[in-house]
């Protein structure tokens, strides 16, 4: 409970530091005593804290989502970028912005999760389709999978000439994150709340279908629930940043390696852990080539590989 | 009568530039000087495929008859070659081969966008790379002018035409030196980057005269280089030029226009905001063709009449 405390507070210094970043000169001191103009206070209304929300939340949410797949898949490499969700999600978004341009934001984020949760069904089918011999054989079928419909998005963007839009929903950039422009994150922070609530029946259903059965719960539902939150939380961060790769990855192994898998204990550490991760990531990519921003899909991507290799690599006891 | 002698200099550089008539040996050459080389035929070419869209833009202005032109992302200014009267010869980035095979021309142009396909279009017919400079992009369109003014037997109005768009640059320089420091910002999906010097469109900054809010831009990126809000902000630009990629590439409202992008509680706090000096030029010109004449005296003149406004 302690290190919790003590994760809670790093990540709250991070969020502080977060304020402080920022090409626009903000003197802060001016705001703590009082002499500030309205100036400082504005850009930290309008663009510091609607940023730093949007990390934490993003990087929380995800972070779960990735959990709640390993819970639900029954293995520790599975995550939306590792199951075809975020493709899923991408070539919704992609669809909608063809058939329905106009389409309130909400509107297209709905879509977009749709198509993530049909991705995802797709997954689960080919998982009992196949015959599993080795962990890592799970995100080698996702990611065969998001590759081909990704294939298929690219196809459709590269005849609508919308490549480029593809491509800025497969990279997470903060860069245009505004108040009013992020919001839509929330979505996916209280998704992440309901999952906390629901964490028991998740590790519940992380023991097997037929355990939960016996238990009396129903575990089509509890499966449903779990593949709706992460399909929502997934397209939300899709359409508002676009994807932050490895994030549902790491984090969740990294807290089952200290803390186990009761997920009821995992999720505040995970959701923390999470923001934790992605903080220090877009802190860094806004103060490498300051003023201009290096995106944080991928400064996650740079980050993100090392440690899903360090996580491979490890002993493969731990894997399964 | 200074108008006339820039068009003789003009005409006297174009032949001298792009066509060299050896006086002995029974055959007369006709050589093309191109950004991958030199290329030399035995004599005008007569039917000529046009897989450039700058280039098409040229050849539209001076009036000639290409052969066969590449199809896709056309300008309005251009959507007549649309027509399929027009054999297609390709899209932007890709000419197909089994077109120009069948069409059996004399010679065929690329351009930035489909360079890279030289190789592949020289075996099958004479090609030439007119991709423009972009470190000196009014110079060179006014090179690339004379050369497809040769190319076509045109020679007189390509002197016309880079006359005009000499005199035009001329006028826009004078008002634009001293006009204080410019940003050039490319919106694309929602997203902003800026463009430097050495990008598509920065002879604002490199020939007009307009100064940069920041040396360090980078244009080796296709979006510019990755900024945010809170950096239009801070280096409050006098002027803020816009490229809405969406619309040029015909996904307008995909994806929230460049204005509605930009039209933000940050972007309204800069001077140029408040002194209405934010231009968003027009897409086709400034991202798809602005290598080409028309786009670029439409460029001219919306930045022309932006500075009369104020």
């Amino acid at each position: 409970m302690r290190t919790l405390l003590l994760a809670i507070v790093a990540m709250l210094a991070l969020a502080c530091v977060s304020l402080l970043v920022g090409v626009t000169h903000m003197p802060i001191w001016a705001l703590l005593s009082g002499h500030d103009d309205g100036h400082a206070a504005r850009i930290l209304a309008i663009s510091r804290i609607p940023r730093t929300m949007a990390l934490i939340l993003a990087g929380a949410s995800m972070a779960i989502a990735g959990l709640i797949m390993q819970m639900m898949i029954r293995n520790r490499f599975a995550e939306p970028t590792t199951s075809g969700t975020v493709e899923a999600a991408s070539l919704g978004l992609l669809t909608v912005t063809i058939m329905a341009p106009d389409l309130p934001v909400m509107g297209k984020m709905l879509v977009a999760a749709a198509f993530a949760l049909a991705g995802t069904l797709l997954f689960v089918r080919l998982l009992r389709l196949v015959p599993l011999r080795d962990p890592l054989m799970v995100p080698l079928l996702g990611i065969m999978l998001g590759g081909v419909i990704h294939a298929v998005a690219t196809f459709i963007a590269y005849r609508f000439d919308l490549l480029q839009s593809l491509l800025a929903w497969t990279m997470g950039d903060f860069s245009g994150v505004l108040r009013g422009r992020y919001e839509l994150l929330w979505v996916g922070g209280l998704l992440a709340a309901v999952a906390w609530i629901a964490a028991d029946r998740f590790t519940v259903a992380g023991l097997g279908r037929d355990f939960t059965t016996n238990l009396g719960l129903n575990y089509k539902r509890v499966l449903a629930l779990g593949l709706v939150i992460v399909s929502m939380v997934t397209s939300a961060v899709v359409v508002t940043v676009g994807m932050i790769p490895f994030l549902g990855l790491i984090v969740p192994n990294v807290v089952s390696l200290t803390v186990g898998d009761n997920m009821r204990r995992a999720v505040p550490w995970v959701a923390v852990l999470g923001a934790i991760f992605v903080l220090s990531c877009d802190i860094l990519g806004r103060i490498i080539r300051e003023p201009y921003e290096i995106p944080l899909g991928t400064v996650v991507g740079v980050v993100g590989s090392a440690m899903f290799l360090w996580l491979v690599l490890r002993k493969r006891s731990h894997a399964a | 009568m200074l108008a006339k002698i820039i068009l003789n200099v003009a005409l006297m550089l174009t032949v001298a530039l792009t066509v060299s008539v050896p006086s002995t040996g029974a055959r007369a050459e006709f050589v093309i000087e191109h950004a991958q080389g030199r290329t030399v035929l035995t004599k005008r070419p007569e039917k000529v495929l046009v897989l450039d869209i700058n280039t098409l833009d040229i050849a539209d202005a001076l009036g000639a008859q290409p052969a066969g032109v590449l199809g896709s992302n056309l300008p309005p200014w251009l959507r007549k070659y649309a027509d399929p009267r027009y054999a297609r010869m390709g899209t932007l980035f890709e000419p197909d081969l089994e077109a120009i095979n069948a069409a059996g021309a004399d010679l065929a142009i690329v351009g930035v966008r489909s360079r890279g396909k030289l190789k592949d279009v020289a075996a099958l017919v004479p090609a030439v790379d007119l991709s423009f400079d972009q470190d000196r992009i009014v110079e060179s369109v006014k090179a690339n002018i004379a050369k497809v003014g040769a190319i076509f037997g045109k020679e007189a109005e390509a002197a016309r035409l880079v006359a005009d768009l000499d005199s035009r640059v001329t006028a826009l320089r004078a008002r634009a030196t001293g006009a204080g420091t410019a940003l050039i910002l490319v919106t694309n999906g929602g997203k902003v980057g800026a463009y430097g010097p050495t990008s598509r469109i920065g002879w604002l900054h490199r020939e007009l005269g307009f100064k940069t809010v920041e040396s360090k831009i980078d244009d080796r990126f296709h979006g510019g280089d990755v900024v945010s809000f809170e950096y239009i902000l801070e280096k409050n630009p006098d002027w803020i030029f816009v490229i809405d990629r969406d619309a040029a590439v015909g996904t307008a409202s995909r994806g929230g226009s460049a204005a509605a992008v930009l039209d933000n509680e940050l972007v309204r706090q800069t001077s140029a905001a408040k002194l209405g000096k934010i231009v968003y030029l027009d897409p086709s010109a400034a991202y798809i063709a602005p290598g080409g004449y028309t786009a670029l005296t439409i460029l001219i003149a919306q930045i022309q009449a932006a500075l009369d406004r104020k």
